[in-house]
């Protein structure tokens, strides 16, 4: 098996305990390159806390996370960065007085190289690198749907833009793997499906691995590959979205015991 | 009513305006030596104009407080503890420019002095760059402990560093740890003079500003020129990818943190350039004494030049310079001025006594009526105005952090 | 760079963590032991003068405590008001009163009581004016911005203590006498000695009473967890948090009253006791009420131990040192401090 195929994360035994409580509990994932793969689950279900062990805000109790082949549970957030995993947010966190261009900036940091010293002086190097980054920074907007809003404050843009501005952020740190955690929540249908689309196209134009936590079930139908479903902190289905939509365990989840009842 | 935030709807630099504005006030800076005298001859206002080495004071003030806006201004962290980088550069300069140590004799590019006099006598100018770097390396290491913290405890434990530096310079000696290290409560002096030695005096330059004609005007253009240097470093580090992650860091650090911003390393260059700036100004400012002393460093002035910063503007260059310059010369000749005056008029009232109560009562003033400064910073007027995400990432104290990861992973 | 990370990130392994302080701990209990074996009674001595001082300390603690526990703001100005408090405790007991070390012990210890009833009240609504004034317009601002209010106010209250009363030392050390209160061999604990706990274990007590049982003890304690949900509880958080200043000034004051008494007071006393005290509120758990208690005795005794044993101690020239470096430590080792973390439970 080549690197080329096969899992780009392998998580095993995934536990976190927060004192008494098991938020995570041994868990066993793994998502194949290239695909969309969404997380899904009834509130409190540990999906955000999954995340979190992911990017490196939460240190696992126990168990491993493989990134690309790289041990990645020991690292703080912004290595995983570097490594090539990027993220939105739930609420979203944009930098709120900083432009459109300026957040999708930041989010180059780990892959620009300019140094102090350069930086003082404006090297010619530095002052290529920096070009370079604003017409791609330019570019990414334009790509993500913000044509018009580069010297745009982010906290002024309306809600729909603010989720595309935090994609464009998240596209900006190159990375391999991209997390989005509710990205459509508070979209209207017709943004939703525009968005859903979007996510697709990001995937196969430009070979990225997709993985959402998401409420909305047209999204999750509508664009992911595979479905896993936690409860609990513990897995209790996987599949596609029609296997996972009629498994039993998982409507027992959503709606409760009676649910699953004639 | 514009808020700040409707003014900055979209960016606009305010680049090109600034430079014919700093041009001019370069050219007048140049000429004031020249100036000064008729200007303390006009009436009312004569009295109140700052001499030369007023000036070398205040300028070596207002080249810390630029230092101090990298860390509070652009990196957003509270700094209490300045003046240990001030005390640093100086004693730097006791070190390698004065008959500190006088086991050795080390002479290199030193300029009127003897060669035969004993002790490390490198050129000042050398000097002020190794003090510059000492410093830095000093900040860094203060950083360690430091920046994991968050900002009330980051104040509070740069505050203590800013009272243990000075009281170990003051104890350094024979007898309180075994080494003449700062000679303790005496100080180091005297230290060399700033000069362009043989070379510049061929091209009518003086040989040592200490000998030359006119000491102050000299030393008064070389503050000039550092104060320069240091605004210019401090703006292009602003307009950079590290000013960059400042303000993303300032803004919301978890997200930065997740974008790829190393969050402990980049807060501590912002120390560590702070830093540098710190122990320039400060191994200048003792070449100008002639001394080290023990009594020219107390917490006092960390605050001092914090007050710089928040009546000028956090992080805003002018504003540091006009904040820095007015509070320095209120210290150094201003209030003294204004107390004779009073004298004069028949009060018996001695503002310098009060002078810290005064830089008090200009910081409550403007946290509460004019946050932003003087010449406010567009986009720390907005933050001010419409709030940050200001939830430190990493805060060791508390079990309800956002990370349990520890900073030094980081 | 790369091996010096290496290096501390394996010295901030729990293990490694807790052995280094163990070992730290053990190294003290070492010096305290050797001490005690050679010179018991100076040790019991200065254990007991250790006592007065953490008494001290403890009560300015617990006004740093306090307000931390509720508004998350380290109120640089307590210590300033904790030394004008002394001051002002000063005219009023020897200035207005005229005590002196003549009076009767019934008029010095009713001139004490008294002197309380005026500055206690008084530097409440001294503190909490601060509070209206400085900090309350910048409740939703940047954590920076009431921090540097703070900086500057106090500076503003010790500039007022010293306008008020220049820059000489004021004490009423004199009013108490050294005479034994009772000696054992050549421990003596004197009356002076006693007077600092005469006063002080009975502000803990009403302050624990006040906390624990009364309705604005519990509002504070709701407040301190989690504004937003006592506000919808009804719980006036404005009028709560200034009742916790007020609780803080009048702590102050009663502090400042014991060290004129016992030490010696000057408009800048606050500056170094407040950074003493808020170390002893760190090491003790911020937030926490007992914890403050429990850190400002143990800096006492540290203090005193280092000042007034005779074996390896540094000496009063390197007091401030010790104690910033105790605060850096706990910072690292133990950054919630000896009895954890932060929810003001009271005890």
């Amino acid at each position: 098996m080549t690197e080329q195929d096969g899992n780009l994360v392998e998580v095993t035994d995934l536990r976190k305990e927060f004192g008494g409580l098991v938020a995570t509990n041994d868990v066993d994932f793994t998502i194949p390159r290239g695909a969309i793969v969404a997380l899904i689950g009834p509130n409190g279900a540990g999906k955000t806390t999954f995340f979190n062990m992911l990017t490196g805000v939460y240190k696992p109790t126990s168990g491993s996370i493989v990134f690309d082949g790289v041990e990645v549970s020991d690292l703080p957030p912004h290595a995983i960065t570097a490594l090539g995993i990027g993220r939105t947010f739930q609420n979203i966190r944009l930098f709120p007085h900083m432009t459109a261009v300026e957040n999708v900036l930041v989010g180059m940091h780990c892959r620009l190289h300019s140094g102090i010293i350069g930086s003082i002086l404006r090297t010619p190097k530095v002052r290529q690198e920096e070009r370079e980054a604003v017409d791609r920074a330019r570019e990414l907007l334009v790509y993500s749907g913000l044509p018009r809003r580069h010297r745009e404050r982010a906290a002024s843009l309306p809600y729909g833009d603010q989720r595309r501005l935090e994609v464009a952020r998240a596209l900006a740190t190159d990375p391999k793997l991209l997390l989005l955690d509710e990205p459509t929540a508070g979209m209207n249908p017709q943004e939703t499906a525009d968005f859903t689309a979007f996510v697709s196209r990001v995937r196969d134009e430009r070979g990225l691995t997709v993985l959402l936590i998401e409420h909305d079930m047209k999204v999750v139908m509508g664009v992911s590959e595979r479905v896993t479903v936690l409860e609990y902190g513990a897995k209790i289905a996987e599949g596609t979205p029609h296997e996972v939509q009629r498994d039993e365990r998982v409507i027992e989840a959503y709606l409760g015991k009676g649910a699953t009842t004639e | 009513m514009t808020t700040a935030a409707d003014r900055a709807r979209t960016w606009v630099s305010g680049r090109d305006r600034s430079l014919w504005v700093a041009a001019g006030l370069i050219v007048l800076a140049v000429l004031y030596p020249s100036l000064v005298e008729s200007l303390q001859d006009l009436p009312l206002i004569g009295d109140f104009v700052p001499s030369v080495s007023g000036m070398v004071v205040m300028l070596a003030f207002t080249t810390m407080a630029i230092g101090l806006n990298v860390v509070v201004g652009y990196a957003g962290l509270l700094d209490l503890g300045y003046v240990a980088f001030y005390a640093a550069g100086a004693y730097t300069a006791g070190w390698f420019a004065s008959q500190q140590f006088d086991q050795w004799t080390f002479h290199f590019g030193s300029v009127g002095i003897v060669k035969s006099l004993p002790g490390i006598h490198l050129s000042v100018w050398l000097v002020l760059l190794i003090a510059g770097l000492f410093t830095l390396v000093v900040g860094i290491l203060i950083g360690l402990p430091t920046l994991r913290l968050r900002g009330d405890y980051l104040a509070i434990v740069t505050l203590g560093f800013g009272e243990i530096v000075p009281q170990f310079v003051r104890n350094a000696d024979e007898e309180g740890i075994g080494f003449d290290l700062t000679h303790g409560a005496f100080g180091i002096a005297p230290i060399d003079s700033l000069g362009f030695g043989s070379l510049g005096e061929r091209l009518g330059l003086p040989e040592s500003f200490q000998t030359s004609t006119d000491r102050a005007k000299w030393f008064y253009l070389t503050a000039v020129l550092i104060l320069l240097i240091t605004v210019f470093c401090s703006v292009r580090l602003r307009d950079s990818r590290l000013g960059r992650a400042w303000i993303a860091i300032r803004e919301d650090e978890t997200a930065a943190a997740a974008m790829g911003v190393p969050l402990m390393r980049t807060k501590t260059w912002s120390y560590a350039i702070g830093a540098f700036f710190g122990g320039v100004a400060g191994a200048f400012y003792s070449s100008f004494r002639s001394g080290a002393f023990p009594a020219d460093f107390y917490f006092n002035i960390s605050v001092f030049l914090l007050c710089m910063v928040i009546l000028g503007g956090m992080g805003s260059v002018w504003g540091v310079i006009l904040g820095g310059m007015l509070l320095a010369y209120l210290n150094v000749e201003g209030l003294s001025t204004i107390g004779a005056k009073i004298q004069d008029a028949g009060l018996d009232f001695d503002p310098t006594k009060y002078q810290f109560g005064i830089y008090g009562l200009i910081i409550v003033a403007m946290m509460l009526f004019r946050p932003t400064g003087l010449i406010p910073e567009r986009r720390h007027a907005i933050e001010l105005e419409e709030g940050v995400h200001d939830t430190p990432f990493y805060d060791v104290t508390t079990e309800a952090t956002l990370t349990d990861r520890d900073p030094s992973d980081d | 760079m790369a091996t010096v990370r290496r290096v501390l990130q394996f010295l901030r392994q729990p293990r490694v963590v807790n052995g280094i302080g163990l070992s730290l701990v053990a190294l003290v209990g070492i010096w305290l032991a050797v001490n005690l074996v050679k010179e018991p009674a100076n040790f019991v001595n200065v254990g007991l003068d250790g006592l007065t001082r953490g008494s001290v300390y403890a009560l300015i603690a617990l006004g740093y405590t306090l307000v931390y526990g509720i508004l998350q703001l380290i109120n640089f100005a307590h210590g300033d008001v904790f030394a004008l408090s002394g001051l002002v405790a000063y005219t009023v007991l020897i200035t207005i009163f005229g005590l002196d070390s003549g009076s009767s012990g019934l008029a010095i210890a009713g001139g004490i009581v008294v002197g309380l009833a005026i500055t206690m009240p008084l530097f409440a609504i001294i503190n909490g004016s601060i509070e209206r004034v400085a900090y309350r317009p910048l409740r939703h601002a940047p954590r920076l911005a009431p921090l540097i209010t703070a900086v500057g106010m106090s500076f503003i209250v010790s500039n007022v203590s010293l306008a008020l009363y220049g820059v000489q030392t004021r004490s009423a050390s004199d009013l108490i006498s050294n005479a034994p209160m009772f000696e054992i061999g050549e421990v003596v604990y004197s009356w002076k000695k006693f007077v600092a706990l005469a006063i002080v274990v009975p502000v803990l007590i009403a302050l624990t009473w006040f906390v624990r049982t009364t309705r604005q003890g519990k509002a504070m304690r709701a407040v301190a967890q989690d504004p937003e949900a006592s506000a919808m509880m009804g719980v006036n958080v404005n009028r709560t948090i200034s009742v916790t200043f007020f609780l803080a000034g009048s702590l102050a004051a009663g502090a400042g009253m014991v060290f004129l008494l016992e030490y010696t007071m000057r408009y800048d006393t606050g500056f170094e006791l407040g950074l003493i005290a808020f170390t002893a509120a760190v090491v003790g758990g911020i937030g926490n009420l007992a914890g403050a208690v429990l850190g400002g005795v143990l800096i006492g005794l540290i203090q005193s131990f280092n000042e007034g044993l005779t074996w390896f101690a540094a000496g009063s020239d390197w007091t401030r040192s010790i104690v910033f470096g105790i605060l850096i430590a706990i910072l690292v080792f133990r950054p919630q401090g000896l009895l954890g973390e932060q929810t003001p439970e009271g005890a």
